[in-house]
């Protein structure tokens, strides 16, 4: 277990150091000059040099990758072009707001899924069932854009209970939350459904009724847990998607996290942000994932190693 | 008290399909006497998982009971709610299936799948449960319980997974423990393992109704059976009238099907046809279209069990005169 942990681990940061090389390679051989987009269509040529050669941009790539990946070692990112600050301290402001909008967005994602999914599953074919079912259909498919504008005029303009935008309070947090959260609670609750209503087939749920069990023993002792393994898989790969949204839910609702960055970073060619958004990204990617797998081992003993 | 542990009174049950009623359990009735083994015997699909089922008031769904009535020691089943009836199961009345592979929980450890049907029925401290699982592990031939205790099902064989089973079936010590196929899953040696320990167990109290579609099970440990055809009764005797002097024709023929198997004939005596499909059953005996000696009543009435001597009924028109062959 302890030497499977490891693995993974090593494991992860080759995958990171790997994905840096992408994005760090990708960002250096798009045409045209960073600089030159940043500095505007009057900069003189002589200036660009400079600033290029300044921003060590003159370089082979192999060398940059060196210096990049030492500086990151060292929590240093480079600084923002279009900014003019560190990014690692751009980072760190708006890593707060990002994490709590994908934390409220998957909290109220998983356990409205899973709540809804539980319920229909045990009321197959009832009332609960057809209204979960028909509104979970809406929540996969409507972009996350359009529900937070839907959101955003029914209980902001209209109703006016939570603000439109802003994160000066949790309550800024809500709708964007919902908005981004809505589209996993909607696979999660049709996945925790089906998986649930085939668990509850299998022999061992006879055994755990001709044993006694009544039906929320038989569900919460007997089934949930085979229920929650395919939903944990999911949930892992419903992070990367909780991050793109993220961009655009920053994005409607001007929240300062890290998709706006990236937002930023990519209008203004500016690579040293896009280089630090995207690391992170796909460092919570992973980490994500690594966690799934350890949640995976805790709930599946069949998939554990014999010590 | 009765000398019946189990009384089954004409028990009818369906499963209600878009295609109509298919009426896999057609007025049985059968009974278990106080510390005894009782076998159903019947090809596969002729209602015997269902009749059990029945009884533990546990169908798949769409089968529902459709009328009958099941008097566990006197105690009339079919009237309790159900959260009654859940009390009723583990407690006193149990039930092992035939597939020790998927019925045990494989997220679960072994030890705890047993210790949690006592903590169910009785106010007992986990240290408690786990003892007398330990205990009952010892009593069903689980070689090292301590470890077993701490086995997820994958790590366990298929013979020791059943005694587990059997292990979580017997510690509340039921009335009546039924089982469904208990060996047709397992190898010949482990199958004659399991068949000693239900039969010492059944020695501590229980009464047993077991469920099988090979006699040679029903002859190693039933006092008693019941042959069931396409969900009926077709005949019922001791188990060593049954076997010397068979009455129905079907009943022949099962026996003669593993006579010319054990004796190793080039050819072996199978029953012609298939079982008829329930939704559409024949007018008269259901067995009349396999049947050798169909005559012209056979087509057209269902026989009614008639008693052909002591503690034997065969449903035949022939009975009497259709005998041994
Ligand atoms: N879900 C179902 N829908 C309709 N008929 C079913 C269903 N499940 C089983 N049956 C029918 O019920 C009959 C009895 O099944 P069962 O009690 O399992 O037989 P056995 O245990 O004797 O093999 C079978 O003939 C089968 O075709
Ligand atoms: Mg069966």
């Amino acid at each position: 277990m302890k030497y499977n942990i490891l693995q993974r681990l090593l494991q992860a940061a080759a995958v990171l150091l790997g994905v840096a090389l992408l994005i760090f390679v990708m960002l250096r051989i798009v045409p045209g000059n960073p600089i030159a987009t940043m500095m505007g269509e009057h900069a003189d040529a002589a200036t660009i040099e400079r600033m290029t050669a300044e921003l060590g941009l003159d370089q082979p790539i192999p060398a940059q990758f060196c210096r990049y990946i030492a500086d990151a070692f060292r929590g240093d990112f480079g600084t923002s072009y279009s900014l003019g600050k560190p990014v690692s301290q751009l980072m760190k402001a708006a890593f707060g707001n990002t994490l709590k909008l994908a934390v409220l967005a998957a909290l109220f994602a998983w356990i409205l899924g899973i709540g809804c999914g539980i319920i229909a599953a045990v009321r197959k074919n009832g009332v609960f069932d057809h209204l979960f079912m028909g509104v979970s259909l809406l929540g996969v498919s409507m972009p996350v854009f359009m529900v937070a504008m839907i959101l955003q005029y029914v209980f902001a303009y209209h109703l006016h209970w939570l603000p439109i935008s802003g994160t000066d309070s949790i309550k800024g947090f809500i709708l964007p939350a919902v908005a981004l959260g809505w589209n996993s609670a909607g696979s999660v609750s049709r996945l925790v459904r089906s998986t649930l209503l085939d668990i509850l087939q299998e022999a061992y749920i006879d055994t755990a009724r001709a044993k006694g069990r009544r039906q929320w023993g038989v569900l919460g002792i007997h089934a949930l847990r085979n229920a929650l393994l395919p939903v944990v898989t999911m949930m892992a790969l419903q992070i990367s998607s909780l991050l793109s949204g993220a961009v655009i839910t920053e994005t409607i609702f001007s929240i300062n996290g890290i998709g706006r960055l990236a937002v930023q970073a990519i209008s203004g060619r500016d690579i040293p942000l896009l280089q630090g958004t995207a690391l992170f990204s796909t460092a919570v990617v992973i980490l994500g994932n690594f966690l799934a797998d350890c949640l995976y081992s805790v709930l599946d003993p069949r998939i554990r190693k014999e010590a | 008290m009765g000398q019946n542990m189990l009384e089954v009174r004409h028990l009818c049950a369906s499963f209600f399909t878009q295609k109509g009623e298919v009426k896999a359990v057609n007025d049985v009735s059968f009974e278990v006497p106080r510390g005894r083994i009782v076998g159903i015997v019947g090809e596969s699909g002729c209602g015997k998982s269902m009749t059990v089922r029945s009884v533990m008031r546990l169908l798949k769904y769409p089968g529902k009971i459709v009328s009958g009535e099941v008097m566990l020691d006197g105690r009339d089943l079919m009237r309790l709610s159900g959260r009654e009836m859940a009390a009723v199961r583990g407690a006193e009345v149990s039930m092992i299936f035939q597939d020790p592979m998927t019925s045990l929980n494989p997220v679960m450890k072994a030890g705890k799948q047993v210790s949690e049907a006592v903590r169910i029925h009785q106010h007992v401290s986990s240290e408690e449960a786990k003892r007398r699982t330990l205990e009952i592990f010892e009593a069903v031939g689980i070689p090292e319980p301590a470890r077993r205790y701490d086995s997820y099902p994958h790590q366990l064989s298929g013979g020791l997974r059943q005694r587990v089973m059997i292990a979580m079936a017997m510690i509340c010590r039921p009335k009546l423990l039924i089982a469904d196929e208990p060996t047709t899953a397992l190898d010949v040696t482990v199958e004659a393992q399991i068949l000693r320990i239900m039969k010492n167990l059944c020695g501590t109290g229980t009464s047993v109704l077991i469920i099988s579609h090979n006699l040679g099970v029903i002859a190693q440990i039933c006092d008693y059976v019941y042959v069931m055809y396409a969900g009926r009764i077709v005949e019922q005797a001791d188990t060593f009238t049954l076997f010397e002097h068979p009455m129905h024709p079907y009943t022949c023929g099962l026996l003669n099907a593993v006579a010319s198997l054990r004796l190793g004939r080039e050819k072996l005596d199978t029953i012609p046809g298939v079982v008829p499909n329930l939704l559409h059953l024949p007018e008269g005996c259901s067995f009349s279209l396999r049947c050798e000696k169909c005559s012209g009543i056979c087509a057209s009435k269902m026989p009614d069990l008639m008693k052909t001597g002591e503690g034997h009924m065969v449903r035949c028109h022939l009975s009497g005169k259709g005998g041994e062959s």
